[in-house]
């Protein structure tokens, strides 16, 4: 059976982009499948500007994207979806089946799962946080989108808000909810669209209660003290436990830890910083490919922390936030390597057949 | 115990017809229990000098280090930061006045929340609208008419020197250059002890040789001490006084007893046009210890207390101690809190004229705080080398019951002993 030198990504956000340019500047066939219907994923699809430097993410993204759609190597299918494979590396058979249903086989050398997260369901929060009662408790997500609309506004009004409260670590770094694990990106995504919200109303009082503020590397002063210092965005450590309607605005009810103190205020609108979990694209693909998930449920690597691309599974690698939490940073940064990795595959095996 | 935002409770609330009171109806009714009311810390940050007072993170390292909170205070740069923010008024608060401007927050602080900054500038604007102890405005009226916080008659500002049996040559009298203008400051020229230290170093200077003179009844206050507690007004005032008195004289080098007044003449009077060469007499002397005739050993164990504004806000911390190391028989033994972790003897930033005020909010003196600490580390003697603070320990060491166990005196007290130029003290 002859070796295919080509290779699959399944997934077209940051990391698949990465990936697949990195693959065709090695010169290989690259087939980039994408369930949805246009390239760019959920920053792309869902995040007005990205973080750290709040610059707008089609401005960012767009050289990537056309950089892939123009690439003689790359053949882009979207709205499609992988729905079987055998075989083993070197010598993959896919099945893709395409919006009408159609499906086709297609032969691959090695696979890069690139199918990242999904966010945390606040329904499923087991504080009273009434995501799907109040229209004033609104999701990261659903303040990125009147960003992206540029009107930030109470959504029972249609009025700005004049006090705003973020709440940190909504369905992460919890047991009960069955998500141990830290979501790392949401407190720095909070402060940035507190600084995107003082511009957009200089008068707004804003607010974010958390745990522990997890700013690491330069997000700390990128995005952290430049909200404090030069936004006056106050943060307040003690987590919100509920929120009651107040008259027409919220009451929310937790414990201000730094005062040792009840904490009862209300608010105009709270946004609530959920986190990440594997998409349904991610456990799929981990079904259909026969990858372990490591104990937090996303997609498991094994040779961390030297190897952060490779998956037990011999020519399947997995780049970004389908391996675990990721910011855009560490998911172009594993779709270069996941490139990398695939095509030393392919010539390894190509030098064991010769 | 200072000022905290209390949580709002409605005496009286009607849930369905039924009039429950106070807390009980807290879990029927809900209600806004605190305001965040940011106004408060809006108002303190648009002050100029005042803005870093919003970059607080709450870490907390300025409350382990804070004499004020150390002392039993309930006070620090954090717990500041944080009533602010919750609408408590700084400029109502006694907060506002425990701070003595130690600097030792600021050597701590990640975030670069200034004191030294914050609290003169937000003290300003108190002072402006007459919110101020009434011990600080005496002190301020006092600088104002008699050029010193005592209230002492300005033309006995040099009358020490009769007690110092050795030529003191004023200036305006002696109508010649001179090496070394010797700057001697309130304390240091009025106060019973300061008087004895000035003295002592006066026949040192004698001693060595030194040709220099001193201003007399035309020396005013520095007034740093008085532009850290808020009257950056009478501050300059002072400035331009002693600069302009300063600058009739053909000198070398500015020596100064008081480490506040260093902090004035290096930092602020060069803005003001009074730009010398300015050291401490500390520093003066160490480069002459070698001809110094320390004779007569001192067999004690004693401890130096660091001067903020010698130590962390002016870095020295060196010749004090070469000094004191430099009299035979002398063991110096460092407490736990020394150079740049040194203890406040809270007589900065204008403490030295709260004292009735600050008892109010702190549960003891810092300077009781530091002599007990003294006395922990076995010293029998006490020195120092900022006019505030003979004055200051030696009261601590009677209110702490400790009377006879430990003497404080200045180091130049220490030097004219060893070499015979006064009465031995220790």
């Amino acid at each position: 059976m002859s070796l295919s030198e080509r290779v699959m990504v399944i997934g077209a956000g940051p990391a698949g982009l990465e990936a697949a340019r990195g693959v065709a500047d090695l010169d290989r066939q690259v087939l980039l499948v994408e369930s949805k219907g246009q390239l760019g994923g959920t920053p792309y699809e869902h995040y007005a500007t990205l973080t750290p430097h709040l610059r707008e993410t089609g401005d960012v993204m767009r050289a990537m994207l056309d950089g892939i759609n123009s690439h003689p190597l790359v053949d882009v299918r979207l709205e499609t979806r992988v729905v079987a494979s055998e075989g083993e590396a070197g010598h993959f058979r896919v099945t893709l089946e395409n919006a009408d249903g159609q499906r086709t086989e297609e032969e691959v050398g090695a696979v890069i799962v690139a199918t990242g997260f999904s966010h945390f369901d606040p329904g499923r929060e087991t504080q009273m946080y009434g995501y799907y009662e109040y229209d004033d408790v609104v999701t990261l997500v659903d303040a990125e989108h009147m960003m992206q609309n540029g009107r930030m506004v109470r959504p029972s009004t249609g009025e700005p808000p004049e006090r705003v409260a973020f709440i940190q670590c909504v369905g992460s770094r919890d047991r009960q909810i069955g998500n141990t694990y830290c979501s790392k990106v949401c407190c720095g995504i909070a402060s940035k669209q507190s600084i995107e919200i003082k511009r957009m109303l200089p008068n707004a009082k804003i607010f974010i209660f958390y745990i522990d503020m997890r700013m690491y590397g330069f997000w700390e002063d990128q995005i952290y003290w430049k909200a404090q210092e030069e936004h006056k965005v106050n943060y307040v450590r003690g987590i919100v436990t509920e929120i009651i309607k107040k008259g027409d605005k919220l009451l929310i009810k937790g414990e201000d830890t730094t005062m040792g103190r009840p904490m009862e205020v209300t608010m105009d609108l709270v946004i609530l910083s959920v986190g990440m979990e594997p998409s349904r694209g991610t456990l799929q693909m981990g079904q259909i490919f026969g990858l372990p998930r490591e104990p937090h449920g996303f997609l498991a690597t094994v040779g961390e922390p030297l190897d952060t691309v490779s998956t037990p599974v011999a020519g399947v690698f997995v780049a970004g936030a389908a391996a675990g939490p990721k910011d855009i940073e560490d998911s172009v940064s594993m779709g270069g390597m996941a490139a990398a990795k695939a095509v030393g595959l392919l010539n390894r095996l190509a030098r064991a057949l010769v | 115990m200072a000022q905290k935002a209390k949580p709002i409770e409605l005496d009286v609330a009607v849930v369905n017809g039924v009039t429950l009171t106070a807390s009980a109806n807290r879990m029927f009714e809900p209600r806004v229990i605190s305001e965040y009311d940011l106004s408060a810390l809006d108002a303190v940050t648009a002050i100029d000098g005042a803005q870093s007072l919003g970059y607080c993170y709450q870490c907390g390292k300025c409350t382990a280090v804070c004499p004020v909170d150390t002392a039993g205070g309930d006070y620090s740069p954090r717990k500041v930061f944080r009533r602010t923010q919750l609408g408590i008024d700084l400029l109502d608060s006694p907060d506002l006045w425990l701070c003595t401007t130690c600097s030792n927050c600021l050597r701590v602080c990640p975030k670069e929340v200034n004191m030294i900054s914050i609290m003169p500038a937000v003290r300003e604007q108190a002072v402006a609208d007459g919110r101020a102890p009434q011990e600080l405005l005496t002190a301020f009226e006092n600088t104002a008419r008699y050029g010193n916080p005592l209230g002492e008659p300005a033309r006995k500002r040099a009358d020490w020197i009769r007690r110092a049996e050795v030529p003191v040559p004023i200036m305006s009298q002696l109508k010649a250059p001179v090496d070394v203008l010797w700057f001697v400051e309130c304390y240091p020229a009025y106060h019973p002890r300061g008087k004895d230290a000035s003295v002592a170093l006066a026949r040192v200077l004698h001693a060595l040789g030194v040709d220099f003179g001193i201003l007399g009844s035309e020396e005013k206050c520095s007034g740093d001490s008085q532009r850290m507690a808020g009257e950056a007004g009478l501050f300059e005032m002072l400035a331009e006084h002693n600069i302009k008195v300063l600058s009739k004289y053909a000198f070398n080098t500015v020596m100064v007893t008081d480490p506040h007044a260093f902090n004035a003449f290096r930092h602020e009077y060069p803005k003001h046009g009074g730009d010398w060469t300015t050291l401490h007499y500390t520093q003066y002397l160490v480069p002459r210890i070698a001809q110094m005739e320390l004779i007569h050993p001192i067999n004690r164990r004693v401890t130096f207390h660091d001067p903020c504004y010698l130590g962390r806000h002016n870095g020295e911390y060196d010749a004090p101690r070469e000094l004191l190391q430099a009299i035979p028989g002398l063991e110096l033994v460092e407490m736990g809190r020394c150079r740049e972790n040194s203890y406040c003897c809270g007589g900065g930033g204008g403490g030295m004229w709260m004292d009735g005020f600050t008892s109010e909010h702190v549960g003891m003196r810092l300077s009781e705080r530091r002599v007990q600490e003294a006395l922990e580390w076995g010293a029998e003697v006490l020195a120092v080398t900022c006019p505030y603070e003979v004055s200051r320990f030696e009261d601590a060491v009677k209110s702490t019951g400790n009377a006879g166990l430990l003497q404080v005196v200045d180091i130049a007290e220490l030097l004219a002993q060893s070499m015979g130029l006064v009465e031995a003290r220790v």
